[in-house]
């Protein structure tokens, strides 16, 4: 599935609910399904400066594919996390690189979100994007 | 499917069931018809695990097990779903939350994954569709507000979600105009998969011309005392309750 069809699949999800309430508790209904990384993956360099609640995200990056596992410490976190990582997970950084995060827009959620926690999606999404750079570097360099 | 062995019990300190014997079999149609304080209710709420009812001697044998040694939540996570005469209205909870938990927990007992809030109301949204439901009915309090046809449409949505393999329905069809029969008696017929049992108790023909049934119990005093083919129902239209006699004797 394209990162446009995912975007495309949340969308009609999300139109199924009747008041913004229910979207946010799906939101949190998908979070429970997170992986909680090891202690010892929960580091300064993992640690995403910038979200409202604490969160931590790991890139490995293979001589095609970005392969991200996160975790976020609130409910909301987890489960904007979850469907972000969705989304962009198992990519490679030039499918990343050219995606613009503004069609993430019209699943409509970005309204739910306080302003904080719309900063924390923007400091989520530039930490993926800083990775998909990184690993862009390393594979042309691999090359 | 499910044997009822000379099945007493009473409400209170009145005996209500007087030695009741029935086999519903697989993926048949039965309905059980008598005059009102028959007995109809109190065997619907026997087989559910009702709590007024005191079964006092006999036994029901469900899947090669003894119902009565089940709790009411184990019998319907085993398949056993009753369509209540009149469907409670509880205020404050989501129609669509408490059949999603419902759903999930037989999900669960069955050892399969449970559905997500957008699965669920994808789901929802075929079922509402088919039964002529306003799709905002899944959002409000449970049988609040709802006329007497959306109660019982509401029913059978719940039936259609949980998918059972006893369904028992006890008088679907009062209170319905022909619109809400028709829309019921259309989900019900949904149901037939040739596996599924179901027992029908109602006063009236009108819903067996819908819903055609494989046979016709007469339930007098506490005990069945015909049983014949669909036949039976012209007679007892015809005749009434008094012109039958207990086979039995």
């Amino acid at each position: 599935m394209t990162m446009q069809e995912k975007i495309a699949r949340y969308k009609a999800d999300f139109d199924l609910f009747f008041c913004p309430d229910e979207k946010i508790e799906y939101i949190i209904d998908l979070g429970k399904h997170q992986i909680p990384l090891k202690e010892n993956e929960k580091n300064d360099e993992s640690f995403i400066r910038g979200c409202s609640s604490n969160a931590w995200l790991i890139c490995e990056c293979d001589h095609d594919k970005m392969h991200f596992r996160g975790e976020g410490e609130s409910m909301m976190a987890k489960g904007m996390m979850h469907i972000i990582l969705d989304i962009f997970n198992h990519r490679t950084p030039e499918e990343i690189l050219s995606f613009d995060p503004a069609q993430l827009q019209s699943m409509g959620i970005a309204e739910l979100l306080s302003p904080v926690r719309q900063q924390g999606l923007e400091a989520f999404l530039n930490t993926i994007y800083d990775h998909a750079k990184r690993c862009k570097s390393a594979q042309t360099k691999e090359a | 499917m499910m044997k009822i062995e000379n099945l007493k019990a009473n409400i209170g300190s009145k005996e209500i069931l007087k030695g009741l014997n029935l086999v519903l079999e697989e993926g048949k149609v039965h309905a059980i018809m008598g005059p009102n304080g028959a007995g109809k209710s109190t065997l619907s709420k026997a087989v559910t695990g009702h709590y007024e009812i005191e079964i006092t001697g006999g036994d029901i044998v469900y899947k090669n097990r003894s119902l009565l040694e089940m709790s009411p939540e184990e019998r319907a996570l085993e398949g056993i779903f009753l369509s209540f005469q009149n469907p409670v209205e509880i205020p404050g909870v989501n129609n669509a939350y408490f059949l999603r938990t419902a759903l999930n927990a037989k999900r669960k007992h069955e050892g399969k994954k449970e559905l997500n809030a957008a699965e669920f109301l994808r789901l929802m949204k075929e079922h509402l569709e088919s039964l002529g439901m306003k799709s905002d009915m899944i959002s409000r309090s449970l049988n609040e507000g709802f006329s007497g046809g959306e109660k019982k449409r509401n029913e059978i949505l719940q039936m259609l979600v949980l998918e059972p393999d006893v369904i028992i329905l006890d008088e679907i069809d009062s209170g319905l105009d022909i619109d809400a029969l028709r829309a019921v008696s259309e989900g019900i017929n949904k149901m037939k998969n040739g596996k599924r049992s179901f027992l029908v108790i109602t006063h009236y023909s009108r819903i067996l011309d819908y819903i055609k049934p494989d046979y016709i119990h007469v339930l007098k005093e506490g005990k069945i005392v015909k049983t014949a083919g669909p036949e039976l129902v012209a007679q007892l239209e015809a005749e009434g309750y008094e012109s039958i006699e207990d086979e039995n004797q």
